[in-house]
């Protein structure tokens, strides 16, 4: 009867702690996940901020007098275009 | 010392009254059941408002904000409108005053606000709470923070940024302060672009981090990306042409067009004079119109096409009929219409190439004013356009039975009444297919659009024939484009001012399509008020017309339908060239 009683007590602290470490495990991975979501949303903002940044260096207006003024390129016009026949008469078209 | 046993002590000599036995065990059983009541209150009668108090004061819900959806062109590539983080900066006016003029310096410069309008913002110490400034970009925000300036608090924003600018401002629209959309595509699209924001209930600690969920999360949901149908190579070589003619004119405003023929979609929108979405100052006035779809005018020339075709298609004349426009004035129901110059005799392709209204008045004797105006309406003019976009305007087309006779001669060569551009190049999809009008879409199209027959096939290749002629050498030359056999129609109407046709203002227009072989596109072009160097259609919109229709076509790669002369040679093995 008395070693019932002190297997049970052993029983008993031992699940005791145990749920103690659990629950400071939960609360430790909980903020470990908390500053990893952190992280994602600022790797997010950060992507669109790059994504942004793109955009403002591939603006048309900026390339156009990029491409006009300091590389001096001009327009092609169809008199300096060679057009090739295309070998299957199936295809009609093709967007650049 | 005298020594007592305990009951012969003399202090038990006198017996007590036994009241205050009794006093002590009735105090302490009152003592008792306070308790048991203040226990039975807190614990069951009020227990759930201390529980409420209590969660107030280590429960938070916190607000997931959504972001607001991007918008792009129709390659899916180019950013149009998106949302980055930013800041509100705010005060508390009380702790604000402990700062130092060092400080407020460095954040009135941070802020590019003088110091003085920070101290006097923050005068009212009874308020806890004046925003500073809103939508301050992170960076200046991360700068701020490390001033450590007691009583300056920060709020997350977004904010949206409009990397095309001017260009493609009328198209997009904007927000306002609160993340909604106010014009354009923002305003059409709002609750598509806007997300649902989401929600979490969380304990926070003494320190304010967040410690555990106490619910299940509620996740916000992003607003949806939209892809548009513009494609902004083709919207920037618009703006630019568009541009360029309107400083060339010294015009008032401008606007063009340009839509895809096969599928309906809008391929580029440009008005001017345009704004600068990002810059909060310039959006007002004039500016914000969207002349292409808001703005209505009476069409003039451009209209006679339509005329003509109804016409042809009805049987009542041949493209032999013969009409003589005598010497260029022609008295008709009291009143006298007059050509630009003395024609003689011209059959139906000579009259829309010579743009004379003789020769429409005298075509549109032998129509009905019913026809007419269910042909007009066919074409959706006096309708709301079908597409999905603020302000749309129907124009004016008044009902058949109301008009006077020399109505329908003056309404077959486009006055008396009211359209809009965007009305005008789609009522002119159906020269460009098979005589019917395609529907149109301001979003990228997957699948077939839908089309309404308005004149046959036949038709509608005979005009394309007269458009083409109209836009060739006799005609509105300017339109002309290197190696594209181009069809279009020039307008020339004068304003109305002051309830009179004004002898000064015009609005000089050109609408046409290319090329003529397999049309692909249909463009048009309206400048308003040009002040310098001529105001005729085929003089200021053609040549933007030309400008735009090359453009297009090559970033379209639209296989050229008309001869050119080759200045390049090329070797055998490379192929033929064209």
């Amino acid at each position: 009867m008395v070693r019932l009683t002190l297997f049970l007590a052993v029983l008993l602290m031992a699940s005791a702690i145990s749920l103690v470490t659990v629950r400071f495990q939960t609360r430790e991975l909980f903020v470990a996940s908390e500053r990893l979501k952190s992280h994602a949303h600022e790797l997010d903002a950060e992507w669109r901020r790059l994504q942004l940044e793109r955009a403002e260096l591939a603006r048309n207006a900026r390339i156009d007098s990029l491409a006009r003024t300091d590389l001096h390129l001009v327009s092609v016009t169809p008199d300096r275009t060679i057009y090739l026949q295309q070998p299957e008469p199936a295809v009609t078209e093709a967007r650049p | 010392m005298k020594r007592f046993g305990f009951h012969e002590s003399p202090v038990l000599a006198g017996r007590p009254a036994f009241w205050r036995a009794r006093l002590v065990v009735i105090v302490l059983m009152l003592g008792f059941v306070a308790l048991a009541v203040k226990a039975l209150n807190l614990q069951i009668l009020s227990n759930e408002f201390l529980q409420r108090q209590g969660e107030r004061r280590y429960e938070r819900t916190l607000v997931l904000q959504a972001s607001r959806g991007k918008i792009l062109d129709r390659s899916g590539s180019v950013v149009l409108a998106s949302s980055v983080p930013a800041r509100a900066i705010w005060a508390i006016p009380e702790d604000f005053h402990k700062a130092t003029e060092a400080q407020v310096a460095d954040l009135a410069r941070l802020l590019g606000v003088k110091p003085a309008e920070l101290r006097q913002r923050t005068q009212d110490e009874d308020k806890n709470f004046v925003y500073l400034q809103r939508q301050v970009s992170a960076d200046k925000a991360k700068a701020i923070q490390q001033l450590k300036i007691p009583g300056i608090q920060q709020l997350a924003e977004t904010r949206r940024f409009y990397p095309e600018g001017e260009v493609m401002a009328h198209v997009v629209g904007f927000t306002n302060i609160e993340d909604r959309g106010i014009e354009g595509i923002e305003l059409a699209f709002n609750d598509r672009l806007s997300g649902q924001p989401g929600s979490r209930r969380v304990i926070r600690d003494r320190l304010g981090r967040v410690v555990e969920d106490v619910q299940a999360v509620v996740p916000p949901v992003d607003g949806q990306n939209l892809q548009l149908s513009i494609d902004a190579g083709i919207q920037f070589d618009t703006y630019t042409a568009l541009k360029a003619a309107m400083k060339e004119h010294q015009a008032r405003a401008a606007a063009a067009i340009v839509l895809d023929a096969r599928s309906g979609e809008i391929l580029a929108m440009v008005n001017l004079p345009s704004y600068d979405p990002n810059d909060t100052a310039e959006r007002t006035g004039q500016a914000l119109r969207n002349r292409v779809v808001t703005d209505t005018f009476e069409p003039g020339s451009i209209m006679k096409p339509f005329t003509a075709a109804l016409a042809l298609d009805e049987g009542i004349i041949t493209t032999h009929t013969q009409f003589d426009t005598g010497n260029g004035r022609y008295s008709y129901q009291g009143a006298v219409i007059s050509d630009v110059s003395r024609n003689g005799v011209l059959d139906v392709g000579g009259i829309i190439q010579r743009s004379s209204n003789i020769g429409m008045t005298m075509i549109s004797e032998k129509l009905s004013s019913q026809s007419m105006w269910e042909t007009f309406s066919a074409l959706g003019f006096g309708r709301v356009p079908q597409t999905h976009f603020p302000g749309m305007a129907s124009g004016r087309l008044r009902p058949w039975q109301r008009w006077r006779p020399i109505e329908r001669a003056t309404m077959a060569y486009g006055y008396g009444l009211s359209v809009s551009l965007l009305q005008v190049a789609h009522a002119y999809t159906v020269f460009a297919r098979n005589g019917d009008m395609v529907s149109l879409s301001l979003l990228r199209r997957e699948g077939q659009p839908t089309s309404v027959q308005v004149y046959s096939p036949q038709i509608a290749l005979l005009m394309r024939g007269m458009l083409e002629a109209a836009a060739g050498p006799d005609g509105a030359k300017r339109a002309q484009v290197q190696g594209y056999r181009v069809a279009g129609k020039s307008g020339t109407a004068r304003k109305i001012v002051n309830g009179q046709y004004s002898k000064t203002k015009y609005r000089g227009s050109f609408v046409g399509l290319a090329p003529v072989s397999d049309p692909r596109i249909v463009v048009a072009v309206s400048i308003d008020e040009p002040g310098a160097g001529g105001y005729y259609g085929g003089r200021v919109a053609a040549p933007v017309f030309s400008d735009i229709v090359s453009s297009t076509l090559r970033r379209l790669g639209v296989r050229p339908d008309a001869p050119v002369d080759s200045l390049v040679a090329v070797a055998e093995q490379g192929g033929r060239t064209q």
